[in-house]
């Protein structure tokens, strides 16, 4: 005994192939419900009318239309009109796919970080270039301690010879047109607002990582965790990594010319963003980077399985670790 | 003026150029070119921008069998953006699905589904399902019958295996079936490019499928190779 079921009908045949009994659905109509029809068996639950036919003859063998090992029989497959209904549901069941990528975190981050990086990248290049407009007018101007309220200062002055004043030194002999001090002062104005926007936007990367990546986010910084999980193309994948791929997420280039040419391996990636690492001297780091590697990974993983937020003590004990590190190779190894 | 000839009664060869017959008029879809040949409106089938056109302009013997014919059942997996698909689907369906055709492009991303969901609100016949091209259950009752042509491009390892399986499960017998092999993407192999193309038509013999012609896209796809197969 056999039984045969796709998403609208199930049917009985005997061994010689002949149908015995047949279920139908009537409700294909409704674009709906045949969704939820697909839902079912996608997750592959049977369809009540499987399920009646399975009471009635519970020693046939259930198997699913298009399986190998069903045999040739008379099955009732759907009308035309029916499979006009099943593609109309194909088409609404993917446009819900498509708009439950809108609901994916991995894909909201991925987007905002990489926007902000952008801004970033452009925020360093205009704010360099105001640094270098000023100085050309005021050869006498040293920024090196605050070159971010250099944008503040000129924006608060309507020409050259106030904002030297507000800086403290010397007008020079030759200064810019009226109009090109205007050109400058826009310039400041966009570098102020440029620098805005940037933050506001490194907020909500920070905001969406701590709720997506909790525990990754409490041991390294929301930025950092965002930034693996980008890295990985996504939560799942990025708990699913060994502590190695972890170490050197981000180093791809360096660790595959690595295997290429034999070089020396790479011993971080973006990893070494992290204080831990980028703040100890040379010959620590890579020590340093396998351990919170192979820490990050376990609070990938309790991040995506549903385990327990990662408290304060538990960092600590990271950091810890972290220390005794540090302290067992204080002195640099002899070459 | 190249000399043309006809593959279909939409496909169209001129010279070194393939033309399809606008199933949109007016409307280019990726931005090839539109041009009229006796008042019917073709479009141009990019071989670059596509590895079924890149095969139609390179087949030695089997120009004429590689597409489907007009109205029938096609399976596409890892449609993509739908560049090649709407070629396929001026042949198969035609304007208003007039040939009574019907093309599932199944892919697993959704920023490309967004694209094929469009696609398919102008090009009736077209139906997109959102599924992983190895994961026949989550899907597979979308294919209600056996289909008569079936295309893979999906470029992940083991594309080999997955196109074993789906030929199986989803194409008629008698039917064709191709297969768009990307070698970078299958395991590290230090025997070169050639040695895979070798080893994957041993593999698809070794499953009881004829391979009629392997088709070397270099030139217009690099590292990949199309397989014609019959089962």
């Amino acid at each position: 005994m056999w039984l045969w079921y796709d998403w609208r009908a199930a049917a009985v045949a005997d061994s010689n192939g002949n149908i015995v009994d047949v279920e139908e659905w009537n409700g294909w109509k409704d674009t709906d419900a045949v969704c939820s029809r697909m839902d079912m068996i996608a997750h592959m639950a049977m369809t009540p009318e499987a399920e009646r036919l399975s009471e009635r003859f519970p020693d046939a063998k259930v198997l699913i239309h298009g399986d190998d090992e069903l045999p040739d029989a008379n099955w009732p497959i759907p009308s035309s009109e029916a499979l006009a209904a099943l593609d109309r549901a194909a088409i609404l069941l993917s446009k819900r796919g498509v708009d439950a990528a809108a609901g994916d975190p991995d894909r909201r981050l991925e987007h905002i970080l990489r926007a902000s990086d952008e801004l970033r990248a452009a925020y360093i290049t205009i704010e360099g270039r105001l640094v270098e407009w000023v100085g050309l007018f005021l050869p006498e101007a040293r920024f090196e301690r605050d070159r971010s309220a250099l944008a503040h200062k000129v924006i608060n002055c309507s020409n050259l010879s106030e904002l030297a004043d507000e800086i403290g030194i010397g007008m020079p002999p030759k200064g810019p047109t009226d109009a090109e001090w205007d050109s400058l002062h826009d310039w400041a104005q966009s570098v102020l607002e440029i620098k805005n926007r940037l933050e506001r936007m490194e907020d909500v990367v920070r905001e969406l990582a701590s709720q997506h990546l909790q525990s990754l986010s409490a041991l390294l910084g929301p930025i950092l965790a965002a930034r693996l999980c980008v890295e990985a193309h996504g939560r799942a994948r990025l708990a699913r990594l060994p502590a190695g791929t972890m170490q050197i997420l981000g180093a791809e280039k360096a660790f595959f010319n690595h295997l290429k040419t034999g070089s020396p391996s790479p011993k971080h990636g973006h990893i070494f963003m992290h204080p831990w690492i980028s703040r100890s001297p040379r010959w620590m780091r890579g020590k340093i980077a396998r351990t919170v590697a192979a820490k990050a990974t376990i609070a990938a993983r309790c991040d995506e399985f549903g385990g327990e937020k990662w408290d304060q003590a538990t960092i600590d004990a990271v950091a810890d670790r972290v220390e005794t590190i540090r302290s067992e190779n204080s002195t640099p190894p002899s070459r | 003026m190249g000399k043309k000839r006809r593959l279909s009664w939409a496909v169209m060869v001129d010279g070194r150029a393939i033309w399809t017959l606008n199933a949109v008029p007016k409307v280019s879809q990726y931005g090839e070119s539109l041009r009229r040949f006796k008042g019917t409106e073709y479009r141009r089938w990019d071989p670059t921008r596509s590895k079924l056109g890149a095969a139609l302009s390179r087949s030695r013997h089997s120009q004429y069998d590689l597409l489907p014919q007009e109205g029938d059942t096609c399976l596409y997996l890892g449609a993509g953006h739908g560049t090649s698909l709407s070629h396929l689907h001026d042949h198969v369906c035609g304007m208003d699905n007039q040939k009574d055709g019907r093309i599932i492009a199944v892919d697993l991303s959704p920023r490309c589904l967004r694209d094929l969901v469009h696609l398919s609100t102008i090009r009736p016949g077209l139906v997109p399902v959102l599924g992983d091209a190895r994961k026949h259950a989550a899907w597979g009752i979308m294919v209600a019958s056996k289909v008569d042509w079936l295309l893979q491009d999906v470029s992940q390892a083991g594309q080999t295996e997955i196109f074993i399986n789906a030929v199986n499960r989803f194409l008629k017998p008698g039917g064709k079936g191709l297969l768009s092999l990307k070698a970078a993407s299958e395991r590290f192999s230090d025997a070169g490019e050639k040695e895979v193309f070798n080893q994957v038509r041993v593999q698809l013999e070794d499953a009881g499928l004829t391979v009629e012609e392997q088709i070397d896209l270099h030139g217009l796809e690099d590292n990949h190779c199309l397989y014609y197969i019959t089962n």
